[in-house]
């Protein structure tokens, strides 16, 4: 009987380890498959890179034949032309977008003046327009600025630039977070505004700089809609994106698709690279702004 | 070291609410003036207005003679200490303190000399290094009063700097402010929500309710002199037992009836019922707690609901015939321990309380029929 | 209808409550349009009172005022260089002269022009020298158009001004008036910095937001009232003119059928938007849902190298989408990787129609969307599944609450309720995603019924991919796209309006913190 007693609440103890056991290892095994999943067409990517035997579509993954000769065969299209344009137009317009970005949010977070509350529900309207739609006349008044085609870069990095105004809300959901009696207190010790911004806000804002620095960059740098419509067929202006787009055209795909991996690798590697070590930043904007809003 | 002035001071916000009704209050130089009052009546605000931090509606403030309504705060030549110490996180003790002084553009050796000046007499001076994460409430508490003692500002406000302590270092911190004060001997403005710390710190208070000045005055004023119900209850703890009764005057002589019983109200209160040629009518008749005493016979009759052991006093909670709850603050030291054993819950008690202990308010208007109005 | 007081309502079972409550909602709609419409009558009435008081106050102003506040109603700025405000007084000089020096030079013009567009096309010129034809191009109905509406900016930036400049010489008599001094051009600047700072600060990006976003919506939206398209292009090709509703007509009229294809534009509209609702809710839920599904298996207690699992997820957000989208719709193509290992493992004799029929394409996308997505979600729900207090679950758990009672009484309601506003701009997100689909498919398999003239429309065509195609080719009919681009505004403003109605987030705001 009285072993009976002792036992019974030890088994249901170790009925519960194993149940929780038998749970965890069936997360770790789905886990595994999403990682599995998740990496699979970048793999693949790479891989496909290094084919030399075949350059179209082909139905196995593994290279027969390996080589560099896609990454050669990029320097003899217009692909570094591409590539400049696009690190250029990335890297100027996630400053500018970024200064941009943060004199509003910081405006709209700090400020309480008259216009505030009809501003924002202006914007807020404003962004229910198709933002494609007026492209169709940035189009033709860049065209007659000289910005376009040929000369796109300034052009695409004007059109990122211009409306960036409206995307306040992440970092405005972050500056909500600071307390704003350390402003008060900061203009109570003698601060203007805009030491108050320079000396208070700014050093407690690191998270979210980078976090808009890294989202303006990467916009420009993947963009493919209005890079098409800026460059309008014209090779010289294109970015990465619009380029290498055409490589998977009917008729080019059987000649260029390895080569559009190989492109694809060199395009993904410094983004990569620069979002995994700047992770924690790009976490704690999404996850502290994002939702907010 | 200035004097401040408002004058008709109001504040209404952009949804109509008036959070400030007419604010008019002379604070002298070198006076410790505490507004005091529930939250939401109107204190914090009026001190952000002379902070500059809110804009006024309408009125004048001034400070030393200057009218500053139009002047940023960095222009007004305050300093303040906030509820929750607003320290900049990223900046160590040091660099805190210093940060109006470097805006001010004052030599590093000056500014040096300073900090560590006002550190010392903070002690806080093993602390100038780290930053304000790793600190206590208590020492947080004393860099916000660091950072606003190195100004030499002409006024010092306070709002609630003591309500993220816990009770213990509140006290502590308490009686550190009242020995700041006499070593700086500046212009102070202090807001609170607890009546302790008005009466203590405070030369003068004010008592505010709903964006109205209820009172100002001395703490012995608004404690033995109350213009109405809500101050009355408002300073002193337990608040003061509100009984509702008659007042009635025949010839000269004036009696009060609370409970069915009827006490005559002597000496100077009779006095002063006399010189305001009061008629007598429906009144609150307010008593402190600490103002009644039990007795054996002739009191007001009465059943104990509570009987709280505070250590040094006991608190009973008593109800009368008629269900009114009264409260009842005994010294320990008055009862032998046998009478404190047999005050149990349901025991009969009669209370009474003299003459000179008695307020009168309308029973309308809350006034006091004495001193209010 | 009877009303319940709580304590009555309480005491209702499950069932009843749900239709005491669908009941309420749907009684309560005839007050709401009656609220809109008082709402907007005030609207009327608060705009109407304004401009009195405006034009009451500019009149007292000016019969009140001394010379120099008279003389200010002519030339602006008159009063400040008068009364020593030398900055101000220029600015607003320069601003008049500016103003009335473009309306003599262009201004006038282009607004003369704008109720016809040009009446003179490009036309052909025999040239007796070179006995040639050459083409000789007149008036150009886009410019005119566009310079209309900024001259139309301009003016009423004018009148603004100059009310503000009124304004200030009111304002500085009443200062003088009481014997104080006048802000200095010095003060003006120093408080740009401090106390007007947010106006510094705004400057540049609200100018950006009104040439760059502003002008150009108010200009596709007058285009909608024209015949702006490849053929009449305003200038090269011919002019182009005001149509009045004929394009609105167009697309909505049922009866009207659009040039070449088999049904009307108004039926294409309908196929469109009812795939791109579709597309929107599933792809916002099933992200979320299966987003927040992986974060909290991730989150689970126990569970080991959260990093690692969390890096692999995050690092494909890194990759730009162009190459994964482009990659993977290859992978799926009839030759692709995909069906290349089905067959390679003998699961399957013929290759998977994946792109090829429109089921199985629009399936195919939202899976793909999945794949895009869950990163993201998986972030952005960490964040607040890490943010719900312990001590609910803690709580949830004595009162007897197994694990699946605790996800759908505790964590559900939580986190719908935080992320109530993030799922509508998800959803309106989606219903523009441009990239996804234009990048996976182009809108492929094509429906043949629904393309026309226009171009051809897809069976996962959105309505913004839909729009973009209208734009591109030779075809380019601008006005149609306009008049889509319009409607996709009105529905998503539709359900944000309804949305935020009903939103809980937004009603009680205070329920969870």
């Amino acid at each position: 009987m009285s072993e009976k007693n002792v036992t019974a609440p030890m088994k249901r103890h170790m009925g519960l380890r194993t149940s929780r056991a038998i749970g965890n290892s069936l997360i770790y095994a789905l886990l595994i498959c999403i990682s599995i999943i998740w990496l699979v067409p970048f793999v693949c990517i790479v891989l496909q890179s290094f084919r030399v035997e075949l350059k179209g579509p082909v139905g196995y993954v593994i290279p027969k034949q390996w080589g560099f000769d896609n990454y050669v065969a990029l320097f003899q299209t217009d692909f570094p032309r591409w590539y400049t344009n696009t690190f250029i137009s990335a890297l100027v317009t996630a400053m500018l977008q970024t200064i941009i970005v943060l004199c509003m949010s910081y405006t709209l977070s700090r400020f309480r003046f008259k216009m505030r509350k009809p501003l924002m529900r202006f914007m807020l309207i404003l962004g229910m327009f198709p933002g494609m739609l007026t492209m169709i006349i940035l189009y033709r008044v860049l065209k007659d600025l000289g910005m376009t085609q040929a000369n796109a870069v300034p052009g695409l990095i004007l059109v990122y630039i211009a409306s960036s105004g409206m995307g306040y809300y992440v970092s405005k959901g972050f500056f909500d977070t600071i307390p704003k009696s350390l402003d008060e207190a900061a203009r109570v010790d003698g601060a203007t505004r805009f030491q108050v911004l320079k000396k208070i806000i700014l050093p407690l804002s690191k998270p979210i700089v980078i976090y808009t620095i890294l989202t303006a960059f990467m916009g420009p740098w993947g963009d493919y809609v209005f890079a098409q419509y800026i460059s309008f067929g014209t090779s010289s202006g294109m970015n990465v994106a619009v380029g290498m787009y055409r490589w998977l055209n009917k008729d080019q795909i059987a000649n260029s698709y390895t080569m559009f991996c190989a492109g694809g690798v060199l395009v993904a590697i410094p983004v990569t690279v620069l979002f995994l070590c700047l992770q924690k930043y790009y976490v704690e904007g999404v996850t502290g702004g994002a939702v907010k809003g | 070291m200035a004097s401040v002035k408002l004058t008709d001071v109001k504040k209404i916000y952009d949804n109509k609410v008036v959070a400030v009704h007419d604010f008019n209050l002379e604070i002298a130089d070198k006076e410790f003036v505490v507004f005091v009052g529930p939250s939401g009546c109107g204190k914090s605000t009026t001190l952000r207005m002379i902070a500059g931090l809110e804009d006024i509606s309408d009125g004048i403030v001034e400070i030393d003679g200057t009218v500053v309504n139009d002047l940023q705060p960095k222009d007004r030549d305050i300093a303040m200490v906030f509820q929750n110490y607003a320290l900049y996180p990223h900046m160590t003790v040091y660099d805190n303190i210093a940060f109006s002084l470097r805006l001010q553009k004052m030599p590093e050796d000056q500014v040096y000399e300073k900090v560590t000046n006002a550190a010392e007499i903070l002690g806080i001076t093993e602390y100038l290094t780290r930053k304000p994460r790793a600190l206590s409430g208590g020492q947080r508490q004393r860099v916000a009063i660091g950072r606003a003692m190195v100004r030499n500002a002409k006024v010092f406000l306070m709002d609630e700097p003591l309500s993220n302590l816990d009770a213990k270092l509140r006290n502590q911190m308490r009686a550190e402010i009242i020995l700041l004060r006499q070593k700086l001997d500046t212009t102070f403005i202090y807001v609170t929500h607890d009546q302790t710390e008005a009466m203590t710190l405070g030369d003068r208070i004010v008592i505010m309710r709903d964006g109205i000045i209820e009172q100002v005055g001395t703490p012995t004023e608004v404690f033995e002199m109350p213009r109405n119900i809500f101050v009355a209850e408002f300073i002193g703890a337990p608040k003061m037992n509100m009984i509702q009764t008659q007042l009635v005057r025949e010839w000269d002589r004036y009696f009060v009836t609370p409970f069915g019983t009827r006490m005559e109200v002597t000496g100077e209160k009779k006095e002063e019922l006399l010189a305001k040629g009061v008629r007598g009518g429906e009144i609150m008749l307010g008593v402190r707690p600490e103002h009644m005493v039990l007795t054996e016979n002739d009191g007001i009759p009465c059943t104990l609901e509570v009987n709280e052991m505070m250590g040094s006093e006991l608190h009973l909670h008593v109800y009368t015939q008629d269900e009114t709850r009264l409260i009842v603050r005994i010294p320990t030291i008055n009862l032998t321990l046998d009478q404190r054993k047999a005050l149990t819950y349901g025991k009969g008690l009669q209370v009474s309380f003299e003459s000179k202990v008695m307020h009168f308010f309308d029973k309308e208007t809350g006034m006091n029929l004495i001193y209010g109005g | 209808m009877k009303t319940y007081t709580d304590l009555e309502y309480l005491k209702l079972s499950k069932g009843q409550k749900l239709l005491y409550k669908i009941s309420r909602f749907f009684c309560s709609i005839p007050q709401k349009i009656i609220g809109l419409f008082a709402a907007l009558w005030n609207l009327i009435k608060k705009g109407c009172s304004l401009v009195k008081n405006e034009a009451v106050d500019i009149w007292s102003t000016f019969v009140n005022g001394d010379w120099k506040t008279k003389v200010s109603f002519l030339v602006m700025g008159f009063g400040n260089l008068a009364r020593g405000q030398i900055l101000r007084g220029l600015l607003f000089l320069l601003f008049e002269v500016v103003f009335i020096g473009y309306m003599i030079l262009s201004g006038g013009y282009w607004l003369s022009m704008l109720p016809t567009l040009g009446t003179k096309g490009p036309e052909e010129v025999y040239d007796f020298v070179l006995d040639a034809y050459y083409t000789v191009y007149n008036d150009n109905s886009f410019k005119i158009l566009l310079y209309g509406v900024l001259t139309i900016f301009f003016i009423i930036a004018f009148i603004y001004t100059w009310r503000v400049n009124v304004r200030q010489n009111k304002l500085a008599e009443q200062i003088l008036a009481k014997g104080k001094k006048l802000k200095s051009g010095k003060d003006d600047l120093r408080s740009l910095v401090d106390d007007q700072f947010h106006k510094t600060l705004m400057a540049l990006p609200l100018t950006g937001i009104l040439i760059f976003t502003v002008m150009p919506i108010v200009f596709m939206i007058l285009v909608a009232f024209t015949n702006y398209d490849g053929a009449h292009d305003g200038y090269y090709s011919n002019l182009f003119g005001w149509v009045g509703l004929d394009n609105f007509n167009t697309m909505l009229n049922w009866n009207v059928n659009s040039g070449g294809s088999v049904q009307s534009y108004a039926a294409t509209f309908g196929e469109v938007l009812s795939w791109t609702l579709m597309w929107a809710f599933f792809a916002t839920f099933t992200n979320y849902f299966l987003g927040m599904f992986v974060a909290m298996a991730i989150n689970k207690k126990g569970i080991n190298l959260k990093k690692l699992w969390r890096t692999v997820l995050v690092m494909t957000i890194a990759i730009p989408q162009f190459i994964s989208l482009l990659y993977v719709s290859k992978m799926f193509a009839k030759n692709g990787i995909i069906n290349g290992f089905l067959m390679n493992m003998g699961w399957i004799d013929q290759a998977l129609p994946f792109w090829e029929d429109p089921t199985w394409a629009r399936i195919t996308v939202i899976i793909t969307n999945i794949w895009i997505g869950i990163p993201y979600l998986m972030l952005i729900t960490t964040g607040i599944l890490m943010n719900i207090p312990a001590d609910l679950y803690e709580s949830a758990r004595i009162d007897g609450a197994n694990p699946w009672q605790q996800y759908t009484k505790i964590t559900l309601p939580y986190m719908l309720f935080v992320t109530g506003p993030y799922l509508l701009t998800s959803f309106t997100g989606n219903m523009n995603n441009f990239n996804v689909i234009y990048l996976l498919t182009g809108g492929a398999p094509t429906n043949p019924a629904a393309s026309s003239a226009a171009g051809t429309v897809g069976y996962t065509d959105l309505l913004i991919t839909w729009l973009f195609k209208i734009t591109q080719g030779a075809e380019s009919q601008y006005y149609l796209a306009s008049v889509v681009g319009i409607l996709v505004f009105v529905v998503v403003a539709l359900i944000s309006l309804i949305v935020y109605n009903v939103l809980p987030s937004i009603k009680n705001e205070e329920d969870f913190q």
